[in-house]
């Protein structure tokens, strides 16, 4: 089972050439109540992303898997996350990850061509996952406010 | 063939012309790379490409060649490019690196490889590399150290291996070599054990070591006896704390400067650190160390006595339990804590550290106040609480009293804190930041009065409202005030600074100002920098400028100034250097021609004048003032030259109108008038022109013999026939020329004199030639002074060509004048029928 989940995200390393302007769309979680579907916005890469269970209870963090190749190095590392609503961009959290002096993650300080695999707790911090459908992006940006990973999210929770 | 050329000279042109446009799309094809400076930097990442492009100069000196499948780098591969100093080549698909490879970059002084799987290095691959200063082969697929080619390196100061194959430590004998070493990464490799004699090669002092992330199962005793560091990074290296405890107890003897010791947040290996782990450390010299990211320190009853003699330590993303207790008798005088999940600040078991000089109580989420203030820190001269969530009001009286000495204090970055008026005697503090602090009661009372040695002060973004006079009564010494984001009374800055005549720095940025009154600025003479941007200033009284002579920067960006007056400009301090008057509603109109002007020569002076644009005229819009066509205005002042020249011509053509009406007049009727002259019926035989003075010669001699006598005449005679109410001219032209047949002019001295009788002989002459006849008959009377003839020269050349009567008064002339006339004037006459029976009844 394990090896069902990790055979895709590797596949999808295999980076293509950078003519390519749009990504797939990957699905990461689908069952009868939640649909949650992702696509690299970054322009350089498409983006591997995992996730361990596909029902959200409040208060249980999820386990993600996000692996990449870096573009640029990450002396520093923030996230912006937001909600698009009507074309419109709605921020909803922000939070620098990676700090120069003492970072708290083993991925901070990697340098631009390193290959990181991130598979780790996320809490969310929410009381649930809101009710239809909606899109949130998600940014990683490092000191020079490159891009290092983007998606977009379309989740769909009925 | 140059034959040839000369024959089809246009092809030739047609055809070098096409041969000059390929090339230049050839060239451009050459360098499909990013030109980030030119002919210095450029950027080729991810373009697929498999050699060095031919394109890049040979002066560039930072190449990125990044994500392009170059596969191996053959000797002198990059031998045109001998001005290199960085190169990346990060991700290029290289598994072999020939020998002199880089040959000619003798400038390069960082050397990027990674991410490539590299397999093959030849001995020389690194050769000819004499300034290479950094050397990142991160993901590298380097295995034992021996075998890289890079002893010669002499000039290395960072060697970053991280994420490698390499699984000892044991640094060959070239390290002894690299004496400018600085910085050595083996961070993530498969270094499991440390052993006596590995470092010996290690030459610097001065050196950065990074082991973190490798999985260190045993490191002998005395491994790095003797070994000089300045900082060595053990992260996430231990898998277990008793693993941990004895590597610690092993490394006794060394010196480092720094060590830092812990786990990340995501590796978690290490249960909890208690006070045996840290026991270990009284082996080792050290002057600091940083504990972090450890699940739990569990101290116990207390810190191990091992770090007594450690002068700094610093514990980050840690959880501290609230029941710890520090060394009494320690040596440690700083502290700092950062993310430790404190409630409160721990001021009493602080307290018993009496050496502390800096304590730093950071990024703790929860942290809301004091429990108690600090007692007998007499040492303390920094107390940074920043970026937690206190809420508390806070007494200069107990903070100053526990620390006497205290200098620095910043609380900025927290929720809510209330200053109290109180005051104990001049504290010693220097630097006070509560940015980002909501604050109360500064602003309506003097809440820094006892300050008086304070120099910086920085209020920014804490919501006060300057309201009080005497806000900032007692910081008599303050040289910087940040107070950005804040409020004043009515948006209007008056006399709050009165007492601040040190100050050098002044921010009030961002407070909806409005005004700022002439006295609020005059007492500070010493003000270097001015900051009053993001306001809704008109601008400053001219005269405050006047009052701060030293300033060197003034910043005035984001206000609605239209311009500059000049009298502005007159009182600009001449020691300013920087002033930014960028975002501003500036009239782009040519009443502030001088502004524009001005603005155009201080290029130098101004700031940020890509944003400094025109906000009115609508057409001038977004239009940047120092591209502003001064010449425009100049072509508007030509206008206005033009259209009052017109205006004046205009009226000499009207003053020249109205004096010379009649021959104008006259000039019409010729053009026009005589075309109408055939359909008037012939009324009279003659019209008579004569000066008024002779009226009494012409009745006797004219009127009375051709009028009474036959044949009959009629004469045409001003004082008979014109008609009254209608103009001289008119008449002249109308009743005398255009009804009569015949004109005779009698000329006498009068008649030479008259203008009038000028100008109907001058009318009189062109109408014999505009009706080409004889029709003028002239009578010169008797005593016509010859001169005066002469003189009238048209007369006089008139009399010269035409034949004339002359009048002489005696019997026999008289008579032959007559006869003359007579038949001069039935010459082309038409009788009537009723003439004829007046005739036939005589």
């Amino acid at each position: 089972m394990k090896a069902f989940k990790v055979v895709p995200v590797l596949l999808l390393l295999i980076y293509t050439a950078a003519s390519i302007t749009r990504w797939p769309t990957h699905t990461i979680c689908k069952n009868n109540n939640l649909e949650v579907k992702y696509r690299s916005c970054d322009p350089l890469q498409d983006l591997a992303l995992g996730v361990d269970s596909c029902s959200y209870v409040p208060g249980i963090v999820i386990n993600i898997r996000i692996a990449t190749i870096l573009r640029y190095t990450i002396n520093e590392l923030s996230v912006d996350i937001s909600l698009i609503l009507n074309g419109q961009t709605i921020p909803i959290y922000a939070k620098q990850l990676c700090e120069q002096n003492h970072p708290e993650f083993q991925f901070c300080g990697k340098k631009k061509g390193e290959y990181i695999y991130y598979e780790g707790p996320v809490s969310l911090n929410m009381e649930g996952i809101p009710q239809g459908e909606f899109n949130i992006s998600a940014q990683l940006f490092n000191e020079n406010r490159n891009t290092v990973v983007c998606a977009d999210f379309f989740i769909r929770n009925r | 063939m140059p034959g040839k050329c000369v024959v089809f000279s246009p092809a030739c042109i047609t055809f070098s012309l096409a041969m000059l446009f390929e090339l230049n799309l050839k060239t451009r094809s050459l360098n499909p790379c990013l030109e980030v400076i030119p002919g210095h930097s450029y950027r080729c990442m991810e373009l697929n490409l498999t050699r060095v492009p031919s394109g890049i100069p040979n002066t560039a000196q930072t190449l990125d060649l990044s994500f392009n499948p170059l596969k191996i780098l053959f000797s002198n591969y990059f031998s045109s490019l001998f001005a290199l100093r960085f190169l990346d080549l990060t991700r290029c698909h290289l598994w072999k690196i020939e020998d002199h490879a880089f040959w000619g970059l003798n400038n390069l002084s960082v050397l990027i490889l990674t991410g490539n799987p590299l397999q093959i290095l030849e001995p020389k691959a690194f050769h000819n590399l004499p300034s290479l200063q950094r050397l990142i082969a991160v993901e590298a697929n380097f295995s034992p150290l021996e075998s890289l080619p890079i002893g010669h390196l002499t000039s290395l100061q960072e060697l970053n291996f991280s994420h490698n194959d390499i699984d000892s430590l044991k640094l060959p004998v070239y390290f002894s070599c690299l004496i400018f070493l600085q910085h050595l990464s083996f961070q993530l490799n498969r270094i499991t054990s440390i052993s006596v004699g590995d470092l010996d090669a290690l030459s610097s002092q001065n050196l950065t070591l990074v082991l973190s992330r490798n999985d260190i199962k045993y490191i002998e005793l005395n491994a790095f006896a003797g070994v000089h560091l300045q900082q060595l990074f053990l992260r996430a290296c231990f898998e277990n704390s008793s693993i941990m405890q004895a590597s610690i107890q092993n490394m006794s003897g060394l010196h480092v400067n720094s060590l830092v010791l812990g786990d990340y947040r995501n590796i978690r290996r290490l249960e909890s650190f208690n006070k045996n782990l840290l026991d270990g450390l009284c082996n080792l010299h050290l002057q600091e160390i940083t504990l972090i990211e450890i699940k739990s320190l569990q101290t116990g009853s207390s810190f191990s006595s091992c770090i007594n003699n450690i002068s700094m330590v610093r514990v980050v993303h840690t959880f501290i339990s609230e029941a710890a207790y520090f060394p009494t008798n320690s040596n440690i005088d700083q502290l700092e804590f950062k993310d430790c999940q404190w409630k409160k600040v721990p001021a009493e078991k602080l307290s018993s550290l009496k050496k502390l000089k800096v304590i730093r109580i950071t990024h703790n989420k929860y942290l809301r106040g004091f429990e108690v203030y600090f007692t007998g820190l007499l040492n303390l001269e920094v107390l940074d609480i920043s970026v937690n969530s206190l809420i508390t009001h806070l007494s200069w009286v107990h903070l100053l009293e526990g620390a006497p000495n205290l200098k620095h204090l910043n609380l900025s970055f927290n929720s809510e804190i209330h200053l109290k008026i109180e005051c104990s005697g001049p504290a010693k503090l220097e630097y006070l930041d509560l940015q980002h602090t909501r604050l109360y009661l500064p602003g309506t009372v003097p809440s820094f009065l006892c300050l008086n040695n304070l120099i910086y002060l920085d209020i920014s973004y804490t919501g006060t409202n300057v309201i009080a006079e005497c806000s900032f009564c007692g910081l008599d010494n303050l040289r910087v005030l940040k107070m950005s984001g804040n409020f004043f009374a009515n948006n209007q800055l008056v006399d709050n600074f009165r007492n601040l005549t040190k100050l050098q720095f002044l921010d009030i940025s961002n407070c909806q100002l409005t005004y700022i009154s002439l006295s609020s600025l005059a007492s500070l003479h010493e003000l270097r920098l001015l900051n009053v941007s993001h306001n809704k200033l008109l601008g400053l009284h001219p005269e405050t400028y006047m009052h701060i002579p030293v300033l060197t920067t003034l910043d005035l960006h984001n206000n609605q100034l239209a311009a500059l007056m000049e009298e502005d400009l007159k009182n600009l301090p001449g020691s300013l250097k920087y002033l930014d008057l960028s975002e501003n509603l500036f009239d782009c109109s040519c009443s502030h021609v001088s502004f524009l002007q001005w603005a155009k020569n201080s290029s130098t002076l101004l700031q940020n004048v890509k944003n400094m644009v025109c906000h009115s005229p609508v057409d001038l819009k977004n239009v940047q003032v120092l591209d502003f066509d001064l010449a425009s205005c100049k072509i508007s002042t030509a206008t206005v030259v033009i259209s009052v020249s017109a205006v004046l011509v205009l009226i000499i053509i009207l003053i020249l109108g109205y004096k010379y009406y009649f021959y104008l007049y006259y000039m019409m009727v010729l053009f026009i008038g005589h075309r109408l002259s055939d359909e008037k019926v012939t009324a009279y035989d003659a019209f008579v022109i004569f000066s008024s003075k002779d009226q009494e010669w012409v009745k006797q001699e004219l009127q009375e013999p051709l009028e009474e006598e036959l044949p009959y005449f009629r004469l045409c005679l001003f004082y008979r026939d014109f008609i009254p109410g209608v103009s001289i001219i008119t008449n002249i032209i109308k009743e005398g020329f255009q009804t009569s047949r015949k004109v005779i002019a009698v000329v006498s001295s009068h008649f030479l004199e008259s203008r009038w009788c000028n100008f109907e002989l001058e009318v009189a002459q062109s109408w014999q030639l505009v009706e080409s006849k004889a029709s003028l008959i002239l009578v010169v009377l008797e005593g016509v002074d010859k001169t005066v003839l002469h003189r009238k020269l048209g007369l006089f050349r008139y009399l010269r060509r035409n034949t004339f009567l002359m009048w002489k008064d005696r019997d026999f002339s008289r008579h032959v004048f007559l006869r003359q006339l007579r038949s001069a004037l039935l010459e082309g006459k038409t009788w009537t029928e009723e003439e004829l029976r007046l005739v036939l009844k005589k």
